[in-house]
């Protein structure tokens, strides 16, 4: 029976080929876009699991309460790692590691810059790498042993051994390579090009071992399995306490499981509020409902033509079938179409891989060796199947054969509004979406076109170093002397990223309760200068050895602190006392999305980390950066010269959204796609159902014009109350997504009345052109067929 | 065969009750052949299709081969029907999208007949019906005598005991329609019985029994002298 079923089936698609065409396009479409974003999700929803004890390992992380607010972060003291394995044995072991560094290496005469970690002999007991070279149990054993990846490795050595070569370490230590691992998974939260050990017998890190405060490092656990870590996380706290010299506790400790580090990243006020896993979350729905409006089409086309299948089902039940045999041959179709277009689908995701990827800057891989991926794909083949074969089978199947076989009923007639209800619903989604990613572009805009206090053209970051810093001064002139730079400074921290944060300094009239947290931040002279940033009030650093006791607050700082004349007053900060000078306006360091906080200014010229530069306008950039790069390389020449500029590294604050952004635009745009082709599909049937009426219509007088009015009333109808469905939707959906942002963009009705006219248009030019044909044919041919 | 005891049927249309079966009482023996005669609207088809367990009656009893229809629960009754009962349509309604052969096969899937046994019954059929050139051939590119020859093969595939045709000449030319005509004849002659519905008195006169029908009550029951009783008519 089931082959006799694939027959008929096979011959209905091939007889029907319009019929087939759509519904196998958008059902492709449909299946292709989920496809990718099911690719996308699980790839996020898999980061780190390729962890061996992906389930014991967590990072201590801090909650730090400073009264008015409460700051979550991974920053922990060098000791507490050895400390807390000793003390507590269900505890398997516990790593530090650095934060992540860049390190030149040499290797013969050519010099690269790798990131890597610097870690606890026991990095590779905890972590599971893949070793193509060496092994973890030995990797680390020596203190000058290296371990690299396999694609640095290749970098360094090309096809040769990598192993027991010797690479220098930022010109001063020979390193070993003792070990190659496969480069970490895309999907891995902890990335590196490298990994060394802490060299012990070095006495910077043995006072680090005895360093209960400063925090620099981050510090992983795995513990045995079954373990109460709401016990072991009091037990943390408690050991950091007992090394506080003042026994003040501002910090609880926590372990963050593994399994939370990628999705549930953001803490707010100490508590975990998620993360990326809303968006996730959010496009796997998004990828279900694209599927089902394709689905949609489907159920509508099928019901449409419906009086053409009418008969067969009279026929059918009349020679014996009962209405589970027609469900079952309806579904035999639509599992069919569900087949073609899914085996479509893959062949498009693997021509769309690529760009997709690098869209959302992933290597995903359809890997068909996988069984998961059969497992999906047959999933999503039958659940396209089912969802879009259920309506048409239940409906057709209950026909009437008396009353189907006589032509007394107009079969198709009771399927009207459910075919009404599910065109509306496409167009919801549709308009939701389609004004979502408008508003999402325009809170972008909104926020790029932010006034940044500064200017970030031709502005660029240089990472300093030692002998940057020795020769500074002569560097400086040599940069100006060149003609292709405005001016130098060198800062504490990139301008766009606050590494200092402290409660605030003390001064006259603060108020007793006052906690308040400011960034700090401290430059050579010439800051506001080469940044770009407007002085308020006083002056700017001059370099006079005064400066050293002179500190500028930001505009935010002289508002939160309530001063009325800031300058000339003295603030308290640490054992110091520093003089008011100068009040610059907000600078936008952090995110972009929030308001400028508060800052304290310090002229420190020798704890510098970035030079800055400012490029003359005129000057033609790729020389400039030439000259520029020579006058480094002169006093900077164990470093390569690398370079960032200030408005590409304020861009990439920008990645989550414009990700969100450009995903959006896709959906909506193959979302409207999929409803236009079967808003043509139901346009087609609903002229050849009327063709006779028109033909009426056309010899009374009508004109072409009144024709494709008539017939597209009827969509334009539902597009219509679509429309009035989805602004109110769309509107309480962006404005909770906005609530997001401190910094946001008005939603305005101009928006809605734009995309509602445009989806008025598009609906109105896909039924005109599908009623064209029959509205200009002449009226005597659609009349004598009768 | 089959017998019917006071059978209502009614549509409500506003107050009014609209009947299209009056008090039907009617029994039918095995290998009698039947014609039903009546002007259009007294309820000639509706009659055929409870016969035919395509349609239900408001009031009454149908017993069929010592079943009560009526109080059959569908899978019973789908049963009765699929293995006894065979139709043939005035439109022949064949499935546009199958086969001559595979037309013919239909019933015979529903009935899960195994698929070396269909070939077989398939093969006698179109042997008998002088059609076997035509088996690879869709509805469309046949005549309608053809196709009806088809639908009745169709029909008669699933051997039944009671065929009910609707007007089975009514689209067809005289010289065709005649053929059918035979057709029915032999096939009563070889113990199926068969209730038509026909407009046509020459078609009528085939059947053993003329049953006229006015307003959805039985006017008259006339027997057939020339045809008494199809079996002993030669």
């Amino acid at each position: 029976m089931i082959k006799n079923y694939f027959k008929i089936a096979w011959r209905n698609l091939f007889r029907n080929k319009g019929f087939s065409i759509t519904n196998i396009l958008s059902l492709t479409i449909g299946i292709t876009c989920a496809i990718l974003i099911f690719l996308w999700v699980h790839d996020e929803r898999t980061y780190d699991k390729f962890q061996k004890d992906y389930n014991n390992i967590y990072q201590v992380m801090a909650n730090r309460d400073f009264k008015n607010q409460i700051m979550t972060d991974p920053n922990m003291v060098f000791p507490l790692a050895s400390a807390l394995q000793k003390s507590f044995p269900q505890i398997k072991n516990a790593v530090v590691t650095t934060q992540g560094e860049s390190d030149i290496f040499s290797f013969g005469s050519s010099q690269i810059k790798k990131t890597g970690l610097t870690v606890g002999g026991n990095f590779f007991d905890m972590f599971s790498w893949k070793f193509i070279k060496g092994n973890a149990a030995t990797a680390l054993k020596d203190p000058n042993s290296l371990v690299l990846t396999e694609s640095s490795a290749k970098t360094f050595f090309g096809n040769e051994d990598p192993i027991n070569k010797v690479l220098k370490l930022n010109n001063q230590t020979d390193m070993k390579v003792t070990g190659v691992v496969a480069d970490p998974p895309g999907n891995s939260t902890i990335q590196f090009d490298f990994v060394k050990q802490f060299n012990y017998s070095d006495p910077e890190v043995q006072a680090d071992m005895n360093e209960w405060l400063n925090s620099s490092w981050h510090v992983y656990l795995q513990v045995n399995p079954g373990t109460d870590m709401a016990a072991l996380d009091k037990n943390i706290t408690t050991l950091k306490m007992q090394h506080n010299i003042n026994k003040d506790k501002i910090s609880t400790y926590f372990s963050f499981p593994m399994s939370k580090w990628r999705l549930y990243s953001d803490f707010k006020e100490g508590k975990n509020v998620g993360g990326m896993i809303e968006y996730v979350r959010l496009f796997t729905i998004i990828a279900i409902i694209i599927l089902l409006i394709a689905c949609v089409n489907f159920m509508n086309l099928s019901t449409a033509r419906s009086e053409k299948r009418a008969k067969e089902v009279g026929v059918r039940k009349t020679l014996g079938s009962n209405k589970n045999q027609l469900i079952f041959l309806f579904f035999t179709e639509s599992m069919i179409i569900s087949f073609i277009a899914f085996i479509l689908s893959v062949i498009a995701v693997f021509c769309l891989l690529s760009s997709f990827n690098s869209l959302v800057d992933k290597h995903l891989t359809l890997n068909l060796t996988q069984p998961f991926v059969w497992l999906g794909g047959l999933a999503i083949i039958i659940f396209t199947g089912v969802v879009a074969g259920s309506y048409p089978a239940l409906y057709l199947s209950s026909f009437n054969p008396v009353k189907v076989l006589k032509g007394t009923v107009l079969s198709g007639r009771k399927a009207v509004l459910p075919r009404r209800i599910l065109v509306v619903g496409q167009f919801v989604i549709s308009i939701l979406l389609i004004s979502a990613t408008i508003i999402i572009y325009q809170q972008i805009q909104h926020v790029k076109d932010r006034d940044l206090g500064y200017n970030d053209d031709n502005l660029i970051m240089i990472d300093s170093s030692p002998d940057i810093q020795k020769n500074y001064t002569v560097i400086k002139d040599e940069l100006l002397k060149a003609g292709m730079v405005n001016a130098v400074t060198r800062t504490f921290s990139p301008i766009t990223d606050i590494w200092w944060k402290s409660p605030a300094p003390d001064w006259e009239g603060k108020p007793a309760d006052a906690n308040l947290i400011v960034n700090g931040f401290s430059t050579d002279r010439d800051f506001t200068k080469t940044i770009g940033v407007k002085v308020l009030q006083g002056n700017d650093f001059s370099g006079m050895p005064s400066d050293s006791s002179a500190m500028m607050l930001n505009k935010s700082a002289v508002d939160v602190m309530g001063l009325k004349n800031p300058i000339g007053m003295q603030m308290r900060y640490g054992r110091k006392t520093y003089t008011v000078t100068g009040v610059t306006a907000n600078v936008v360091m952090e995110s972009p999305y929030k308001p400028v906080e508060p800052m304290i200014i310090f002229y420190r010229p020798n704890n510098s980390n970035v030079v800055c530069i400012r490029l003359n306008k005129s000057a033609n950039l790729q020389k400039g950066l030439m000259s520029i790069g020579v006058i480094f390389k002169k006093y900077n020449p164990s470093i390569p010269f690398e370079y960032k500029f200030a408005d590409q590294e304020f861009g990439k604050k920008f990645f989550t959204e414009e990700l969100i952004r450009k995903l959006t635009n896709i959906f909506a745009l193959l979302a409207i796609f999929i409803c236009c082709i079967g808003l043509a599909g139901l346009a087609s049937f609903t002229i050849e159902k009327r063709i006779r009426e028109i033909g009426i219509r056309k010899v009374l007088g009508s004109s072409v014009n009144q024709v494709l009015m008539l017939i597209s009333k009827e969509f334009l109808k539902l597009v219509f109350i679509a429309f009035i469905i989805a602004v109110p939707l769309t509107w309480w959906a962006m404005n909770n997504w906005l609530q997001n942002y401190e910094y946001r963009v008005k939603l305005s009705v101009w928006l809605f009345v734009a995309v509602g006219n445009g989806i008025l248009l598009l609906t109105l030019i896909v039924v005109s052109l599908n009623t064209l044909k029959a509205a200009r044919a002449n009226p005597v041919k659609s009349l004598r067929s009768e | 065969m089959l017998s019917l005891k006071n059978i209502y049927k009614w549509y409500n249309t506003g107050i009014n009750r609209t009947f299209v079966l009056k008090d039907i009482n009617l029994e039918i023996k095995e290998g009698e052949f039947i014609s039903i005669m009546g002007p259009s609207g007294s309820g000639k088809s509706t009659l055929l299709n409870v016969i035919g367990m395509l349609d239900s009656a408001n009031e009454g009893t149908y017993v069929f081969m010592n079943e009560d229809v009526f109080k059959l629960k569908e899978k019973q009754r789908s049963h009765l029907f699929k293995t006894h009962i065979g139709f043939v349509f005035q439109a022949y309604h064949l499935i546009d999208e199958l086969t001559v052969y595979e037309n013919i096969e239909t019933p015979l899937i529903y009935q899960n007949i195994k698929s070396s046994e269909r070939k077989a019954m398939v093969a006698d059929m179109l042997d008998r019906f002088q059609i076997v050139g035509k088996k690879e051939l869709f509805p469309s590119q046949l005549s309608g005598g053809q196709q009806q020859l088809v639908g009745i093969a169709r029909a008669l595939i699933v051997k039944p005991k009671l065929i009910l045709a609707d007007e089975p000449t009514g689209n067809l030319n005289s010289k065709q329609g005649e053929e059918i005509m035979n057709l029915f004849k032999e096939l009563n002659r070889e113990g199926v019985t068969i209730i038509q519905v026909t407009h046509s008195e020459k078609n009528a006169s085939y059947g053993s029994r003329i049953i006229q029908l006015l307003d959805g009550r039985i006017e008259a029951v006339e027997s057939n002298p020339n045809q008494l009783n199809g079996l002993n008519n030669d």
